[in-house]
């Protein structure tokens, strides 16, 4: 019976560690330890390399080593951060995807950030913060979360407020000095819905006022707030015959500058063993333009880049990233256990953008194809 | 909002009813545990595959608060 109980509180135990690593999401996200610190601290370092290009021209090379750092301390807090380096060279469009010759840059970012965790016996809380720092832009972060579960650890929920205050620059122009200052506020849930099914949704708001305009940019002039809203379904199904797990998320967004996308993500986990682990993955992302975006038709009289009908007040951009676009990406990651305390990873996507792929066809038309890859090596130890 | 909520709620409903609400008992949640079955993955991919993400497209966000921002987008 003593066997038996303690059983099923290891078990216990583990699905709540469980359903803290399922809150634990990318840039300082929802985690939520609601059951216990972690046992184990861990430290990972990755080398990541990334291109990207339009036909006839390479754009992007980013170079970026990252490391990362978890660290229990006693039975009730943990401490991480991360640290990492991006080194930028290339050209990026100045409207639509034409380059002019005088925008190719090499610049490097630095960011860190770091937070504290704190957990109770059914709920935890976190305070965070993020810098990132590079010659013509800064930002500076700071985030608290809240996370408590059920009784019968079926039920997670988390709630999560952030604000940022970035400062912008331009090497175009050594006297722009504008600010844009964002609240950020998530909340969400995660259920077991089965003893193979997790389920997570979350919904984000983003309200932010300042300047929003790309100083690399031209023409662009975009309103001085964004507001942005998104929902994430996520669903995570095992298929224990196959040693396999299904991921499957879906992301809603919308904002006021009138782009609304639609993302789906499904990724396949298979598992030979202990030791070696496969994940295929696949993307698709459908976009709407922005309302103030315009395809590339110049006005007669100015002509390009400027548009019919510019008069340098009312907003208008010709940045590709603001069309409607369909996207879609394949990824491949490796995982390999060495041992109790070492492991490998590799990964290696492929993204292609095409106007044509919106769904439904109708995306923003005379916009030359866009592709990226990128790798990404990395190493972990826990202690 | 209003409409986000809406049709997230109905997704949610028609998957939850797809996989067969059923929440397990403790003894149960084996599988659960499986680091596979973690919805964020590895930190520091994951982060950066959301940061490219970002960068070439207008969409972006909805994992969470306290993320950086950058000048590449």
């Amino acid at each position: 019976m003593a066997w038996e109980e303690a059983a099923v509180a290891a078990t216990e135990s583990r699905v709540g560690s469980v359903l803290a690593a399922a809150l634990l999401l990318p840039g300082v996200a929802i985690p939520a330890h609601a059951e216990s610190a972690p046992e184990q601290g861990s430290v990972e370092v990755q080398a990541l390399d990334y291109r990207d290009w339009q036909p006839g021209l390479q754009r992007i090379r980013v170079q970026a080593p990252s490391a990362h750092v978890l660290a229990p301390i006693g039975s009730r807090w943990s401490v991480e951060g991360s640290l990492v380096s991006d080194s930028v060279s290339g050209a990026s469009p100045r409207h639509h995807t034409a380059v002019s010759g005088a925008s190719r840059m090499s610049e490097r970012r630095n960011a860190a950030d770091a937070a504290v965790r704190h957990y109770g016996e059914r709920e935890d809380w976190s305070l965070g913060a993020a810098y990132s720092n590079e010659h013509d832009y800064r930002s500076r972060t700071v985030s608290g979360t809240y996370s408590w579960s059920t009784e019968d650890n079926n039920r997670t929920w988390n709630i999560g407020l952030g604000h940022s205050g970035d400062t912008i620059g331009s090497s175009d122009d050594p006297s722009l000095h504008a600010h844009r200052l964002t609240w950020q506020a998530t909340a969400g849930v995660t259920q077991v819905a089965s003893a193979a099914d997790l389920v997570q949704w979350s919904l984000g708001l983003n309200v932010g006022r300042g300047t929003f305009s790309d100083p690399y940019k031209f023409p662009d002039i975009r309103p001085d707030h964004r507001n942005q809203a998104t929902s994430l379904l996520r669903w995570n199904h095992d298929l224990g015959a196959l040693d396999a797990v299904v991921r499957l998320g879906w992301r809603f967004y919308g904002d006021s500058f009138g782009v609304r996308a639609n993302t789906l993500d499904a990724a396949w986990v298979q598992s030979f063993g202990d030791r070696l682990q496969l994940t295929p993955s696949l993307r698709y992302t459908t976009q709407r333009a922005a309302r103030f975006y315009v395809d590339p038709v110049y006005s007669a009289s100015l002509g390009e880049p400027f548009p019919p009908g510019y008069d340098g007040q009312h907003p208008v951009s010709e940045d590709q990233r603001l069309s409607a676009f369909g996207a879609l990406s394949a990824g491949l990651r490796v995982d390999v256990k060495l041992d109790a305390r070492w492991r490998l990873d590799a990964s290696v996507e492929r993204y292609e953008q095409r106007g044509s792929w919106r769904l439904g066809g109708d995306g923003s038309p005379g916009l030359a194809p866009f592709s990226a890859r990128w790798f990404q090596l990395g190493v972990a130890c826990s202690f | 909002m209003q409409r986000i909520i809406c049709i997230t709620y109905t997704a949610a409903s028609l998957a939850l009813a797809g996989c067969a609400w059923a929440p397990p008992q403790p003894w149960e949640k084996g599988a659960l545990a499986k680091p596979a079955m973690t919805m964020g993955g590895d930190t520091l991919s994951q982060r950066f595959d959301q940061h490219v993400y970002s960068s070439k497209e207008n969409a972006s966000g909805g994992y969470g608060v306290g993320g950086g921002g950058c000048g590449c987008n």
